[in-house]
């Protein structure tokens, strides 16, 4: 198992040191693992040719714009279904969850449509817009609190709290794992998108990180050192943020699909 | 009397669903029934439209390069489901085993980090592995005497090496749905198990599996619309080919619709592809007698 592991990981450490070979170091043969003259040269050329850091602030945007978004639309709605009782309320909860199936990929061109009659191509919204309204943050949110014991609410109640207080006084200071758990999912989610992204987005500048490494595919297509240097550019936000908070990012992942 | 009190909690109601509400209104449902009224259409890219009828999806009926597309897809999804859930749960199952040891957190961890990478990083990592003349894997399987195919040059490799590759991306999150999963079951199902003098096969087949029915589910619906919706992988390892070897239905969407500005065909894809999704779910639900407890 511990060689499947290295396995594994062995892609990624393979981008790695591709990334730090001269040029003919990398096409060597017999593979050269590590290199003799490490290099910086190919990460400089993709910082310095490229809007690299601006494609990075992108990313950081859309993603942290979705994160903040979906969230703050969740948790009411996810208080609403399971706390307060209305007629209708499982049935449009059902309706909610089922459009899980309906991945924005296959979205793709009403999306456009839509997107282009609101002048907002090319946009941050037009990214991150499509993203907020996902059934998961409801989803995730709404079996959590269920999990709280209902007599909290009453005690509060009979202090005379209202259903906003009970939210935030009561259910929300529970919950911080799940609203890490979404976090993550929403951040990871929309950090990483790509179809939809790769069509909303259309000038360089506005380039998210995704879409970026596939503008640097077009422009050098088998140089391999400023391929493999951009994708572990592009890499390191994400894996220095698992590194350090490794632990609750799975314990969050684990939590997306408990019921 | 009772009037504005009725009133209040409506509003109040209201307020805690809507702004949710709205969101998938617009973003979600919404552009799933405008999809299949621009599906009915053909649009000039000066933007006349003209009714179509089924038009379109008469078009790609008779489109030999959209079959070929849904066979690729078809065949990607083949491969790659069972390898992405298969592995999943045999990762998952194998942390399970060591659970509380460091080891076997360090490995969890390992196993999932390619889950966070982008989809682009994936592409381009593993275009370059399998590189027809310079790719590792082929290097070192020539430098043990083999005579190795040149892989995403060859009609018949692209599609398995990309569903390798999209089951090393992907693994690691069933993994770890797995696991979770097999922490909830109760001890104590495995110590009656044991007493009744069940074997540790039989103890996996009578226990651990029916109670991991609802992560399966999951993770095979899940796994599903990862598979049917492939794109960036595809894009980034082969770009379609050799030829169009492997040109899945997303990609023949975006090309549709984005290159060719054949707005009305490639909606008609996007809804075919939803159709094929909705229809694969259900039949996995029914497959696995999954009772919908909310």
């Amino acid at each position: 198992m511990g060689s499947l592991l290295l396995l594994w990981i062995a892609p990624i450490v393979w981008m790695v040191t591709t990334a730090v070979k001269p040029t003919p170091e990398i096409f060597a043969r017999p593979p050269r693992w590590f290199p003799r003259t490490p290099t910086v040269h190919h990460a400089v050329v993709v910082v310095t040719s490229w809007p690299f850091l601006r494609w990075l602030l992108n990313s950081a945007i859309v993603a942290g714009a979705t994160t903040c978004l979906s969230t703050l639309v969740s948790i009411p709605a996810a208080f609403g279904f399971a706390r307060l009782r209305w007629r209708g309320r499982d049935a449009l909860f059902l309706l909610f969850l089922s459009s899980m199936l309906i991945p924005l990929e296959v979205n793709v061109v009403p999306l456009y449509f839509l997107m282009n009659r609101l002048h907002l191509l090319n946009t941050y919204p037009a990214v991150f817009l499509p993203m907020v309204g996902m059934p998961i943050g409801i989803f995730l949110l709404r079996q959590f609190f269920l999990n709280i014991p209902g007599e909290l609410d009453d005690a509060a109640r009979v202090d005379g709290c209202g259903n906003v207080r009970i939210l935030w006084h009561v259910i929300l200071p529970l919950s911080r794992p799940a609203l890490a758990a979404l976090g993550i999912y929403m951040f990871t989610f929309a950090w990483n998108e790509f179809f939809w992204s790769m069509i909303a987005l259309q000038s360089p500048r506005m380039f998210t990180l995704p879409i970026g490494l596939r503008a640097l595919q077009g422009a050098y297509d088998i140089d391999y050192g400023i391929l493999m240097a951009g994708s572990a550019l592009a890499s390191l936000p994400a894996l220095v943020v698992f590194i350090l908070l490794q632990r609750s990012i799975i314990r969050g992942i684990a939590m997306t699909a408990h019921r | 009397m009772r009037r504005p009190f009725a009133l209040q909690r409506v509003a109040e109601l209201a307020a805690f669903i809507l702004p949710f509400a709205a969101f998938w209104v617009l973003f979600r449902l919404g552009p799933v029934l405008y999809g299949v009224f621009i599906s009915l259409y053909r649009w000039d890219p000066l933007g006349e439209a003209r009714f179509a009828g089924f038009g379109n999806y008469l078009r790609l009926v008779h489109d030999p390069r959209f079959w070929n597309a849904l066979v690729n897809t078809l065949k990607f999804a083949a491969l790659a489901i069972p390898l992405i859930v298969g592995l999943g749960l045999l990762l998952g199952l194998f942390i399970f085993g060591g659970r509380g040891s460091r080891a076997a957190k360090m490995m969890e961890a390992g196993f999932f980090l390619p889950y966070l990478l982008t989809v682009s990083i994936v592409g381009l990592v593993w275009r370059w592995i399998f590189d027809p003349d310079f790719g590792v894997v082929l290097l070192v399987l020539r430098q043990a005497g083999l005579h190795p195919p040149t892989f995403l040059n060859e009609p018949r490799w692209a599609i398995p090496v990309i569903a390798l590759a999209t089951a090393w991306w992907l693994a690691g999150y069933r993994m770890v749905l797995f696991r979770a999963a097999l922490e909830d079951i109760p001890e104590e199902l495995y110590e009656a198990a044991r007493l009744d003098g069940a074997g540790g096969v039989r103890i996996f087949f009578a226990v651990t599996l029916p109670l991991l029915k609802p992560a399966i589910l999951f993770a095979l619906v899940l796994t599903t619309i990862s598979g049917f919706i492939v794109f960036g992988q595809v894009l980034m390892m082969t770009a379609g080919g050799p030829g169009r070897a492997s040109e899945v239905l997303a990609l023949y969407l975006y090309r549709y619709g984005f290159e060719y500005l054949e707005m009305g065909q490639a909606a008609a894809v996007g809804v075919i592809l939803f159709l094929i999704i909705l229809g694969l779910t259900l039949l996995s639900f029914r497959w696995l007698g999954f009772e919908a407890q909310l």
